[in-house]
């Protein structure tokens, strides 16, 4: 009998868990849905994609504070949407993705690195070349 | 969708392949039977055709014919299966635990309820956590590109940013489903990982009940199910579910002596995640001391994977640094500061109690248990097989925490919780093999014909 009632006890602790757990999660995860906004990352860089071929490898440069969460963030976001191209954190290559939290002259800060602003896809996503 | 029946291709095969190759099929009772060879087949499923798409398309190239391979491969053991002769059901003693039908409900309840939180996580996530998009499934969308491309998933360039020397299981099977149902939906790294969770529960649940009974074995699942920390890390995608599921799985595999899928098992955790290689080790360690004749038939299983695995990391990743040879510069000066030490410490005693959710913690059902069984000393032999590789684990992941370059507080905060998810699966097993078993008046659980003497000494211990 004790047996019995023990293995019953320990049965319903498991499904009192398991509905905690239900709680709990739904209400984390209403919370935080999305929270590094990887599906608005699909939409934001497809005119990109569609644009640059799949085996460049392309530089980077971002107006978010380096080392930041958010930036790295944003880079493996991009580097998610965009693979296999391959991107690198510097404006060595012939090509540069911009890619911009803010609204700003984009030509103007292409410029103090030597890039020259080769299109502006819109959402702070912009692709640069290098100035030769 | 059409990347969804990938995944139950590989499950179908890995079945199959389960049901005709291992004893699995001869192990009794017949619902512990149909689960091991489902989470043996799943896991094993996945893991296989993950290794041929590996081999075959990022390596040889020869992605585009690999779909027509499997597919035959499938309809070929799909037939030897039919051709078999029926397993005898005289030989299928019934489970005869008088809580077997409440307690199965129960199992399927607790997996209902858990599918659906599952499901709120992945409706909220579809790309799943951080890592899922930044690491595993970032090299799939790599490994799925033609040409030389592919290569670019462990390319020192992008091993400056993320972990592109990490072993290629999960990443590898995604781009496979994704390649072949030329489709890149989120739903396959959430099928993969739910595939991963159903399997560690039946391979818990069934090899408990063949080791210990069907009313031990069902509880061991509920509690594997029930786990809070774990439910949070399926829709994470991340790979530490797959590792618990395969480092279960080998444990599982080598307590029913199946040294061999046990040893492949053993191997797959090593190809998931690199925690998975200091488990094949121990394990390979602990087989040769606890289980010697077994040593041979467990390296042999592990051998293939194992290959595959050294050349990725010799001779693919080798330009992308690991944490491991990150850390030695100045290791010296860590492993001689007391205070990192408290501070490992202290986490690891945090996140244990957080693997619970309020005052419900995945201990609490097996210490009700613990209190009305007691505990068998006929299975101190297997508690301390399993037990030494636990405490061996725990050991080398705290050494690392010790020795590690990273910020320790950032490190121990976004990993530790998933260390103790891999680890509790094992924990679970031993301390449910630890107890007495409630179904001793019952009839004892069989293991296959072939090794009869070798079960039975196993059934003794």
């Amino acid at each position: 009998m004790r047996v019995t009632a023990a293995i019953l006890v320990a049965a319903l602790l498991c499904l009192w868990g398991v509905s905690q757990t239900y709680a709990l999660e739904t209400d984390y995860q209403r919370q935080n849905a999305d929270p590094y906004q990887i599906s608005a990352a699909f939409q934001r860089l497809e005119p990109l994609r569609a644009a640059v071929p799949e085996d460049a490898v392309l530089g980077y440069v971002t107006d978010t504070e380096t080392g930041s969460a958010v930036e790295s963030a944003m880079f493996l976001a991009a580097q998610y949407v965009l693979a296999p191209r391959l991107l690198e954190k510097n404006v060595t290559h012939e090509w540069v993705l911009g890619n911009f939290t803010r609204p700003a002259d984009f030509a103007a800060f292409g410029k103090t690195k030597s890039l020259r602003l080769e299109r502006d896809f819109g959402g702070g996503v912009v692709l640069f070349r290098r100035e030769r | 969708m059409p990347g969804l029946i990938w995944v139950l291709e590989a499950v179908l095969l890995g079945c199959l392949l389960v049901y005709r190759w291992t004893d699995l099929r001869a192990v009794n009772p017949r619902p512990a039977r149909m689960l091991l060879i489902f989470g043996a087949g799943t896991a094993g499923g996945i893991g296989l055709t993950s290794c041929i798409f590996f081999l075959a398309g990022p390596l040889m190239k020869l992605a585009p014919a690999d779909p027509l391979v499997e597919l035959a491969l499938l309809a070929w053991v799909g037939y030897l299966c039919f051709r078999m002769p029926p397993h005898s059901p005289a030989s299928s003693p019934r489970l005869r635990s008088r809580l077997a039908v409440p307690l199965a409900a129960a199992l399927v309840v607790t997996l209902v309820i858990a599918a659906a939180a599952i499901l709120s996580g992945l409706e909220a996530n579809p790309h799943g956590y951080w890592d899922a998009w930044a690491i595993w499934n970032l090299r799939a969308r790599f490994l799925i590109s033609g040409g030389g491309l592919a290569a670019r998933a462990w390319s020192p360039v992008l091993g400056a940013t993320t972990h592109a020397a990490y072993p290629m299981l999960l990443s590898s099977f995604v781009a496979r489903c994704w390649l072949f149902g030329n489709v890149t939906s989120a739903v396959v790294p959430a099928a993969a990982s739910l595939a991963f969770f159903l399997a560690l529960v039946a391979l818990v649940t069934g090899g408990i009940a063949v080791l210990r009974g069907g009313t031990l074995g069902l509880l061991a699942g509920l509690s594997i199910a029930a786990t809070p920390s774990l439910l949070h890390q399926i829709p994470a995608l991340y790979a530490d579910v797959p590792l618990a599921c395969y480092m279960a799985g080998a444990v599982i595999f080598l307590l029913l002596e199946q040294p061999l899928p046990a040893g492949i098992f053993a191997a797959l955790s090593a190809w998931t995640k690199d925690e998975g290689i200091l488990f094949l080790l121990v394990f390979l360690a602990a087989s040769a001391v606890w289980r010697r004749s077994a040593i041979r038939a467990v390296v042999a299983g592990a051998l293939p994977v194992a290959v595959l695995l050294i050349g990725f990391k010799r001779f693919l990743a080798g330009g992308s640094s690991s944490l491991f040879f990150n850390s030695l510069p100045g290791a010296a000066h860590r492993i001689l500061d007391p205070a990192r030490y408290g501070t490992v410490l202290s986490a690891f005693e945090h996140e244990f109690i957080s693997m619970g959710i309020g005052w419900y913690h995945p201990l609490l059902p097996w210490a009700v248990l613990a209190v009305a069984l007691g505990l068998d000393p006929k299975q101190r032999r297997t508690m301390f097989f399993v037990g030494a590789i636990i405490l061996v684990l725990l050991a080398g992941d705290f050494g690392v925490y010790i020795v590690a370059d990273n910020d320790l507080a950032w490190l121990v905060q976004t990993s530790l919780n998933r260390i103790l998810v891999q680890i509790w699966p094992l924990l679970a097993i031993a301390a449910f093999l630890a107890l007495r078993s409630p179904d001793v008046f019952g009839p004892a659980p069989q293991l296959p014909a072939k090794s009869g003497r070798k079960a039975r000494r196993a059934t003794s211990r």
